[in-house]
C-alpha cells in the first residue's frame, strides 16, 4: 500500500523455538515464516497456546531462562536478529522495536510516576535531558488522545483508567518513533467500547508514523478490523496467511474456514443457523500427530493426512496454506462431515410459552461503600442495581448485555440469592424469591441453579467430576439413591463426555470439558431457570460454539428457561430471544432480540454495537465512540444516567438539557421493546443501522 | 511461557484418567537435593525415638555418683552430665519428649487455627472483625512472652508446654487459613454449592478445606520445626518440662553451669536439636520449592 | 495520610489497653498465692493474711486493676485528708510517700514502741519524730487516724487498739509492721509510670526497669543494624538471580541459621571463640553493674548470635519478594523498554521488592525481641528480657507486667511504624 516495498521491515523466516523442561525441550513454535512492510499492519491469529506469543518474545528474544530460538532466522530491517548479543539487542528494543501489552495496569510499575517511565525511555535511548524528554512525552500523550497530559505525567498507574493506561503504554512505545510496533493482544482487558475507541487509535497512528504493526490477537473481529494481511497460527505453526479479505472470505484451510464458521455472526440466531463447533483439542506439543497437525480435528481429513506433514505452500499469489487440499478447500469442493450438528429436533415452545417464570419489578440492590471518615459520616451506597424491571416466559432465553460494572452479575446474583435485595419485587413462577438462599426452601433452590464463567474455578479442584455432578443428584433427590450413578453417566453422555470422564480431576479436563461438566452439574437436579454468567467468555472460539451447542440442546430437551449474560453481543444475539442493555444498574433498552440490532435504538444501544468487533471485513459499522469513562456507581448522574457519555444528546432542543435533570420515561416501540431515553421515538427511528452486511454475499456453509 | 497452559493429553480416548496415588506428591521430595537430606535427618531421629528402650545404654535417670562430668569414656560414649547421668542415654530419650510434644501442640494450633480461620474468611463481616481483632492482639505480643507470662502462670509442665505452643502458633494458622479462605471462597464452586444451599460449614470443611490443605500441610511442617526449637528454648529458659525429664533444651541449660570445665556436655544436646530443626526446615522448604514447581 | 496515622494510633491506644488487661488478668489468675510465695511456706496463715492486705490483694480485681494503671493516691488522699506526694528526698536511696501539711512540710507516720509517732520533714529536710496527739473520732465515738506509714502504706490506726503482733511483723523482708487496722498500698499507676514494688527485691520495678531496658535496647539497636543491611542485600541478590549457585548457597544458609535456635548458636559461638581460640570473653561475665558498652567486646558474641539467628528470615521475606517482582509484567516491560539491566534493578525492581516485605520484616521484632530473651539468658547479659526470665520464674507480679507491657509497646509501635513506612512507599494507598 505504500512505497518502499523493498526491504520488509520483519522477515521471519522458519522460526522455530523450543523450551527446556523437566520432561526434556518442547517445541513451541515450528516453521513459522512471515514478513511485514512498512506502514502495514499484519496480524497473527490464535487460541491460547498456539505459539502467537512467543513469537513476538522470540523477535525481541525475551524467552526466558529455559527458551531458547532453535532455528530460523528474524530478518529486522535485512539483519538477522538471532544470535546478537544482549546489548545490541537492547538498544533495539524500546527503540527500533517496541512493544504493547496484554494488561496495561500490570505492565506498568505501580510505585513509579507515569512520567517517569515514560521519559526514561528517551532518556536511555536518546541521552535527552530531562525537561526535554518530558516535553517530548507530553507530546506523546496527545498525539494517544490523552486528556490533560501534563497532570497525568504527575500521576501513578492506579490513578488513570484501564483504557487510559493502554494509552500511556501506545504512547511509551512510540517515543522513539519506532520502525516495527509489536502489539501483543492490547485490547483483550478492556470493555468493547474503550476496546473500539484504542483499536481506532491503532488504525490512527498506523498512518500518522508510517510504522510496521504486528498485531496479536486471538480475537477474529478484532484482526479483521485492524490489520492488512493475516497470519493464521495451530498448534505452535502458521497454517496459513493472506490478505484479510482471503482468510475471512475465501480460507484455504480447514482449521481457518473452521474458525469462521463456528463464531456466531452478527445477525444470526438459533432458528436460523447453526453453530459448527471443531470437535477435539489442540495436541500438545509434545505429542504431536505424525502427519498433518490438525488431522485429528479436520472434517476434509484422507489418508494422507494422517501419513504426511504439509508444507505451507502459496495457493494463489499472496495466499499460502499448510494443507494437502488447500485448492480444493479453496474452491468448496471438499464437504465437511456434519455429525456434530447439534440435535435441535424436539423443540416445543406451544402452550406454555406464555407462563411466567421470572417477573422482577423495581429490582434494587446496593452495596455498603465503606466510610472514608473515622466515625460517623452518612452512609453511603454503590448502586450497583437500581431499579430493574423485566420478566422471563417458560423456555425463552434473556440476555443481559452490558459493559464490566453495569451491573448484570449483580442482578443474577441477586436473583440467585447470593446478594440482599435492597427492594423490589421478585417472584419465580408465583413465589416471592426475594430472600437469600439460605432461607429458601430445597425446591426452590433446586430450579434456580446457575452456570459459571470461569471454566478454571467453576469445578472443585479436589473432587472427581462424577461425585460433583452427583452432589446435586443426591441433595435434591432427583433420582433414587442407587440410580445415582446412572443419571451422572447419563448427563455425562448428554454432555458428550462420556462415563470414561466420570473418575477423572478436573485439572485432568480442557476448558471446554470444564465448562460441559459444570453444565451437567448445573441441570442435574432439573431446574426450571438457569442463569449462565458468561458461561463462554473464557473459551477459545472453537470450543464456544460446542458448549454453546450444548446449552441449546439442554433448553430444547428440557424446556429450560435461560438467563444468559455476556458482553460479547454476537453470541447474544444468536443465543437469545429477548436482550436487555445494561448501563449503570439500569436496564436501558429491553426487546426481542432482532429489534435491538435495528433502529430505533437506545444510543448506548447503537454506540454498543458500533464497538463490537466484527469477523467480516466486508461489514461497514457507523463510527460511534463514547467519550470519558464509565461514571462511579457511587454518585450515579442524576437525570438519565447515560447524559455524561450520551452522543445523541444533540438531537433534543436546549443539547439535552432536560437528560441532565429528569429520568427519561419507558417508550414503548413495541408490546415487547422498550427503549428508556427523553430522543422521542421518531427522532430514534431516523438513526441509521449502525451495521451494515451484505447479506446476499454471505456464505453460509453446510 | 506458554507451554505451560497447553492442555497435558491429546484425546479424550487416551488413558487421561489414569488417577495419581495418593503417596505420589510425597516422591516431590526426593527431587529436592536439601530435602532428601532433611528426610534423612527425621527418619534418623524418629528411628531414635522409636527404638530408645532399645539402643540407650543406660536408663536416661541412672545417676552414677563415680563419673560426674566425665568426658567421653568406653563406658558412656558421650560422657556423663552433673549428676553421673549418661549423655548417650538422655540424649536418646530426649528426642522423645521432643517428636512426641511437638507434633501434638501443632495438631493443636492447626486445628485450632484452621477452624478459626476458616470461620472469620467465609463468613467475613463482625465475626471475621472479632476474630482478627482478638488474634492479632495476640500476635502483638512477642511471642516468648507469650510464653513467660503462660508457663508463669500455670508452671511448667508437659501440658502447659503444649497449650502454650498452640496458644502461640494458632493465630499464625489463622491468618493463613483465612486469606487461603478468602481466595478460595471467591471460586465460582463456592458459588455453586451456595445456589444448591449447602449448609455454610459443609462449605467451609468440605468445599474450601480440601483446597487449601497444600500450603496448611507445608506450613505444618515449618511449624513442628518451630515447636521444637520453642520446646526447646523452654526447656533452656526453665520453662519447659520439670526435671529430671530427659529434655533438650533442659540439658543445655544445666551443662551450661559446667562449660568450662566439660565443655562437650553442652554440645551433644545443641547439635541434637539443631540437627532436627534444620532437618526439618530444610524438609519443609523442598517440599514448598517442590510443589510450587509442580504447579 | 494524618488521618491514617491518626487511626493507626487510637487502634494501638486500644490494643495497649486491651494488652494490659489480658496480661494483668493472666498474672492475677496464676495458681498459688503470691503473699505465701514471698513469705515461704514456713511463714502462719495469720502473716500471710496481712501480708495479703498490706499488698492490696484483699481488694476487689477491678480495683487493683485501675489502681495498677491508673494509680490511688488521689483516691486515698481524701481518707487522709491531706495532699499525698512522691519524692525523693536527699540522703534516700528511693522516692517515698509522704502527705503534705497545709504549711509545706511532709509527713509519715509510725508506730514506735506501742506509741504512734509523727515524722515531720521540713522543706530544708530536717527530720523530727514527734509524738503524736491528732486522734479524730469515728462513727463510734472511738479515736482512729488515716496516715502515711514508712513503706507507702496509706493506714488506719486505732488508739489503744494497736496490738503489736511481733511475730506476724518479723516474717517478711517488705513489711515493717502490723499495727494498723487496714493497709491500703500506694501506687501512682502504670500510667504515671510506676510500675509498684518487686516482690522478688522489695525495691520498685521502675528504676531497674529502665536500666535494663538501656541495656537491651542497645543490644537490639546494634543487631538490628546489622541485621538488615546484610539480610536486605543477600536477599534481594538471591532473588534477581533465582535457583543460581548463589541463590541456592544463600538459601541453605539463611535456613540452616535461622533453624538453630539461639541458645545452640550461642553454645556453639561460645565453645568456639571463647572456649577453643580465647579471642573472645564467653558468658556469665556481667557481673558488675556497667554499661555493656563500655567493654564492646561483651557485646560481641551476644550480637553475632542474634544476628545469625534473625538474619535468615529477613533474607528469605526479601528474596520470595525480589522473585515475585522479578516476575512481575512491569519488568517484562522495563526490560522490552531496552532498559539496561542495573537501571531495571534499582528503579523499578528493588523499591517494589522493599515494600511487600517492610511490614513482614517489622513484624519479626516480636521475634528479636525474643531472641534477646534466650540470648541474654546465654550469655548472663542484664537486659530486659533476663529481668523478666527471672521474675517470671519469681512470679514477681509486678515486674512481669510492668516488662510485659514495655515489650508489648515496643512491639505494637514497631508495626505501626512499619505500616506508616508501607503506606509511604505504596503510592497505591498513599494517592487514593
Amino acid at each position: 500500500m505504500r512505497q518502499a516495498r523493498d526491504i520488509p521491515v520483519l522477515r521471519v523466516e522458519n522460526l522455530a523455538i523450543s523450551y527446556e523442561t523437566r520432561y526434556g525441550d518442547v517445541q513451541a513454535v515450528r516453521d513459522v515464516s512471515f514478513e511485514i512492510q512498512r506502514g502495514d499492519a499484519y496480524s497473527i491469529v490464535g487460541e491460547s497456546g498456539c505459539g502467537k506469543s512467543t513469537v513476538a518474545f522470540g523477535i525481541v528474544n525475551f524467552l526466558g531462562r529455559n527458551g531458547k530460538i532453535v532455528d530460523g532466522r528474524i530478518l529486522f530491517q535485512g539483519r538477522d536478529l538471532v544470535g546478537r548479543s544482549q546489548e545490541e539487542l537492547r538498544k533495539l528494543r524500546g527503540d527500533r522495536i517496541a512493544m504493547v501489552y496484554q494488561d496495561p495496569m500490570q505492565a506498568l510499575n505501580p510505585t513509579l510516576r507515569l512520567g517517569d517511565q515514560l521519559s526514561e525511555v528517551l532518556i536511555v535511548h536518546r541521552g535527552m535531558a530531562r525537561s526535554e524528554a518530558e516535553d517530548r512525552c507530553v507530546h506523546m500523550l496527545e498525539q494517544v488522545h490523552m486528556p490533560d497530559p501534563a497532570n497525568v505525567m504527575q500521576r501513578y498507574p492506579h490513578q488513570i483508567s484501564g483504557g487510559q493506561q493502554q494509552r500511556v503504554v501506545i504512547a511509551m512505545a512510540l517515543l522513539n518513533d519506532p520502525a516495527l510496533l509489536i502489539m501483543d493482544e492490547p485490547t483483550t482487558a478492556l470493555d468493547v467500547t474503550v476496546e473500539a475507541a484504542v483499536l481506532d487509535l491503532v488504525a490512527e497512528l498506523q498512518t500518522k508514523f508510517d510504522t510496521a504493526i504486528m498485531y496479536i490477537s486471538h480475537n477474529l473481529g478484532v484482526v479483521a478490523r485492524v490489520s492488512d494481511r493475516v497470519g493464521v497460527m495451530y498448534a505452535g505453526t502458521m497454517v496459513e496467511r493472506a490478505s484479510v479479505s482471503d482468510i475471512y472470505l475465501h480460507p484455504s484451510h480447514p482449521y481457518t474456514l473452521g474458525l469462521m464458521h463456528c463464531v456466531p455472526k452478527l445477525g444470526m440466531d438459533k432458528s436460523s443457523s447453526y453453530l459448527y463447533p471443531i470437535r477435539g483439542r489442540v495436541p500438545s506439543p509434545k505429542n504431536l500427530p505424525p502427519g498433518c497437525i490438525f488431522e485429528p480435528r479436520c472434517d476434509f481429513a484422507r489418508k494422507i493426512c494422517q501419513e504426511e506433514r504439509p508444507s505451507i505452500r502459496e495457493v494463489e499469489p499472496g495466499h499460502w496454506s499448510r494443507c494437502h487440499f488447500a485448492e480444493q478447500v479453496l474452491a468448496g469442493e471438499l464437504q465437511p462431515l456434519a455429525h456434530l450438528l447439534p440435535n435441535l429436533e424436539a423443540r416445543e415452545r406451544s402452550g406454555e410459552a406464555s407462563k411466567l417464570v421470572l417477573n422482577v419489578e423495581g429490582a434494587r440492590t446496593y452495596y455498603d461503600a465503606p466510610s472514608t471518615k473515622l466515625i460517623g459520616g452518612e452512609k453511603q451506597f454503590v448502586k450497583a442495581v437500581d431499579d430493574v424491571s423485566f420478566s422471563i416466559r417458560k423456555g425463552q432465553t434473556l440476555g443481559i448485555v452490558g459493559e464490566s460494572g453495569c451491573g448484570k452479575s449483580t442482578l443474577v446474583k441477586t436473583i440467585i440469592g447470593l446478594e440482599k435485595p435492597t427492594a423490589g419485587t421478585f417472584e419465580f413462577m408465583g413465589v416471592d424469591i426475594s430472600t437469600p438462599v439460605s432461607s429458601r426452601d430445597l425446591d426452590l433452590i433446586k430450579n434456580l441453579q446457575m452456570v459459571f464463567q470461569n471454566p478454571d474455578s467453576t469445578l472443585n479442584p479436589s473432587y472427581s467430576v462424577g461425585a460433583q455432578i452427583a452432589r446435586p443428584l443426591r441433595r435434591f433427590k432427583t433420582v433414587p439413591r442407587n440410580d445415582v450413578r446412572d443419571e451422572v453417566v447419563r448427563l455425562l453422555n448428554m454432555m458428550r463426555l462420556g462415563e470414561n470422564y466420570y473418575d477423572r480431576l478436573p485439572r485432568q479436563l480442557s476448558g471446554g470439558e470444564k465448562q460441559r461438566v459444570g453444565i451437567a452439574r448445573a441441570i442435574a437436579g432439573r431446574p426450571e431457570l438457569v442463569m449462565c454468567d458468561e458461561p463462554v467468555s473464557a473459551l477459545d472460539v472453537s470450543v464456544q460454539a460446542a458448549v454453546l451447542n450444548l446449552l441449546l440442546e439442554v433448553q430444547n430437551e428440557m424446556g429450560t428457561t435461560m438467563a444468559f449474560i455476556a458482553h460479547d453481543l454476537s453470541v447474544v444475539r444468536f443465543f437469545c430471544d429477548t436482550i436487555a442493555v445494561m448501563y449503570l444498574g439500569q436496564i436501558v433498552e429491553i426487546g426481542p432480540a432482532e429489534a435491538i440490532y435495528a433502529p430505533p435504538y437506545h444510543p448506548y444501544t447503537e454506540a454498543l454495537l458500533s464497538a463490537v468487533p466484527i469477523p467480516d471485513p466486508r461489514v461497514e459499522q457507523k463510527h460511534i465512540r463514547l467519550m470519558g469513562g464509565v461514571p462511579s456507581a457511587l454518585h450515579p448522574p442524576s437525570g438519565c444516567r447515560f447524559h455524561t457519555r450520551c452522543p445523541r444528546r444533540s438531537l433534543l432542543p436546549d443539547g439535552g438539557a432536560i437528560c441532565e435533570t429528569t429520568v427519561p420515561p419507558w417508550q414503548q416501540v413495541t408490546e415487547e421493546h422498550r427503549i428508556f431515553c427523553h430522543i422521542p421515538l421518531e427522532e430514534l427511528y431516523k438513526l441509521e443501522a449502525v451495521i451494515t452486511i451484505d447479506v446476499e454475499e454471505e456464505s453460509h456453509v453446510g | 511461557m506458554s507451554v505451560a497452559e497447553t492442555t497435558p493429553s491429546k484425546t479424550s480416548e487416551a488413558p487421561a484418567g489414569t488417577q495419581r496415588k495418593w503417596w505420589e506428591p510425597l516422591t516431590l521430595i526426593f527431587r529436592s537435593g536439601v530435602g532428601t537430606v532433611g528426610l534423612v535427618i527425621i527418619v534418623f531421629w524418629v528411628l531414635v525415638a522409636i527404638l530408645a528402650p532399645l539402643i540407650a545404654p543406660y536408663s536416661p535417670l541412672a545417676q552414677d555418683s563415680t563419673a560426674i562430668n566425665q568426658p567421653p569414656s568406653a563406658q558412656y560414649l558421650l560422657g556423663t552430665d552433673n549428676m553421673g547421668r549418661d549423655m548417650l542415654s538422655r540424649l536418646i530419650y530426649g528426642s522423645r519428649t521432643i517428636l512426641l510434644l511437638a507434633p501434638i501442640s501443632v495438631f493443636c494450633s492447626v486445628a485450632v487455627g484452621t477452624f478459626l480461620g476458616l470461620l472469620g474468611g467465609y463468613f467475613g463481616g463482625l465475626i471475621d472483625e472479632v476474630v482478627m481483632r482478638i488474634l492479632d492482639a495476640i500476635m502483638a505480643f512477642p511471642t516468648i512472652l507469650l510464653y513467660l507470662i503462660i508457663i508463669a502462670a500455670l508452671g511448667p509442665s508437659a501440658l502447659n508446654v503444649v497449650l502454650a505452643i498452640t496458644f502461640v502458633g494458632a493465630p499464625g494458622v489463622a491468618r493463613l487459613v483465612r486469606s487461603l479462605t478468602l481466595d478460595i471462597r471467591t471460586r465460582d464452586y463456592i458459588r455453586a454449592a451456595e445456589t444448591r444451599g449447602e449448609n455454610p460449614f459443609y462449605i467451609m470443611f468440605f468445599e474450601i478445606l480440601p483446597n487449601a490443605r497444600g500450603p496448611i500441610i507445608i506450613d505444618s511442617m515449618l511449624r513442628v520445626g518451630y515447636a521444637i526449637f520453642s520446646i526447646g528454648t523452654l526447656g533452656f529458659l526453665g520453662l519447659g518440662l520439670p526435671p529430671p525429664t530427659p529434655d533438650w533444651g533442659g540439658m543445655i541449660s544445666e551443662a551450661r553451669k559446667y562449660i568450662w570445665t566439660s565443655p562437650l556436655g553442652v554440645l551433644w544436646p545443641a547439635l541434637a536439636i539443631s540437627s532436627l530443626v534444620v532437618a526439618l526446615n530444610l524438609f519443609a522448604d523442598g517440599l514448598r520449592e517442590e510443589s510450587t514447581r509442580y504447579q | 495520610m494524618a488521618r491514617y496515622i491518626l487511626r493507626r494510633l487510637s487502634f494501638m491506644v486500644l490494643t495497649m489497653l486491651i494488652v494490659s488487661i489480658a496480661v494483668f488478668l493472666i498474672t492475677e489468675a496464676a495458681p498459688g498465692d503470691v503473699a505465701r510465695h514471698i513469705l515461704g511456706q514456713f511463714a502462719s496463715e495469720a502473716q500471710v493474711e496481712l501480708m495479703r492486705e498490706q499488698m492490696g490483694l484483699t481488694q476487689p480485681l477491678y480495683v487493683r486493676y485501675f489502681d495498677w494503671l491508673a494509680g490511688n493516691d488521689w483516691r486515698h488522699s481524701r481518707l487522709v485528708d491531706m495532699p499525698l506526694t512522691f519524692v525523693q528526698l536527699e540522703g534516700q536511696q528511693e522516692p517515698q510517700w509522704y502527705a503534705v501539711a497545709e504549711d509545706g512540710t511532709l509527713r509519715q507516720w509510725r508506730m514506735e514502741g506501742g506509741e504512734l509517732t509523727e515524722i515531720r520533714v521540713s522543706l530544708d529536710g530536717a527530720r523530727e519524730r514527734v509524738p503524736f496527739d491528732n486522734w479524730q473520732l469515728d462513727e463510734n465515738g472511738e479515736e482512729i487516724f488515716w496516715g502515711v506509714d514508712t513503706a507507702g502504706h496509706v493506714v488506719l490506726w486505732r488508739r489503744g487498739g494497736a496490738a503489736v503482733d511481733t511475730g506476724a511483723a518479723a516474717a517478711g523482708r517488705t513489711m515493717t509492721e502490723s499495727s494498723g487496722e487496714q493497709y491500703l498500698p500506694l501506687r501512682r499507676g502504670l500510667l504515671r509510670g510506676d510500675p509498684g514494688i518487686s516482690t522478688r527485691t522489695g525495691r520498685p520495678v521502675g528504676p531497674t526497669l529502665v536500666r535494663r531496658l538501656r541495656n537491651s535496647l542497645t543490644l537490639a539497636a546494634i543487631a538490628f543494624a546489622f541485621i538488615m543491611p546484610i539480610a536486605l542485600v543477600m536477599g534481594l541478590a538471591a532473588g534477581l538471580r533465582e535457583a543460581s549457585l548463589l541463590d541456592r548457597s544463600i538459601s541453605i544458609f539463611s535456613l540452616v541459621t535461622t533453624s538453630v535456635p539461639e541458645f545452640a548458636s550461642g553454645v556453639f559461638l561460645i565453645l568456639i571463640f571463647a572456649f577453643w581460640l580465647k579471642v573472645l570473653p564467653g558468658a556469665a561475665i556481667f557481673v558488675s553493674d556497667i554499661a555493656p558498652w563500655q567493654d564492646p567486646k561483651l557485646l560481641v558474641l551476644p550480637v553475632l548470635t542474634l544476628t545469625l539467628v534473625e538474619v535468615g528470615y529477613v533474607t528469605r521475606m526479601a528474596r520470595a519478594s525480589m522473585i515475585e517482582v522479578v516476575n512481575a509484567p512491569y519488568i517484562r516491560t522495563a526490560f522490552l523498554k531496552g532498559l539496561p539491566y542495573w537501571r531495571i534493578v534499582t528503579k523499578h525492581a528493588i523499591r517494589n521488592a522493599l515494600i511487600a516485605p517492610i511490614t513482614v520484616i517489622m513484624l519479626h521484632v516480636n521475634w528479636l525481641v525474643g531472641g534477646i530473651v534466650v540470648v541474654e539468658s546465654v550469655f548472663g547479659y542484664p537486659g530486659l528480657g533476663m529481668y523478666l526470665l527471672d521474675s517470671a520464674l519469681f512470679k514477681d507480679v509486678n515486674a512481669i507486667e510492668a516488662g510485659a507491657m514495655i515489650m508489648v509497646t515496643v512491639a505494637v509501635g514497631t508495626q505501626l511504624i512499619a505500616d506508616v513506612i508501607y503506606t509511604f512507599l505504596n503510592p497505591r494507598i498513599r494517592y487514593k
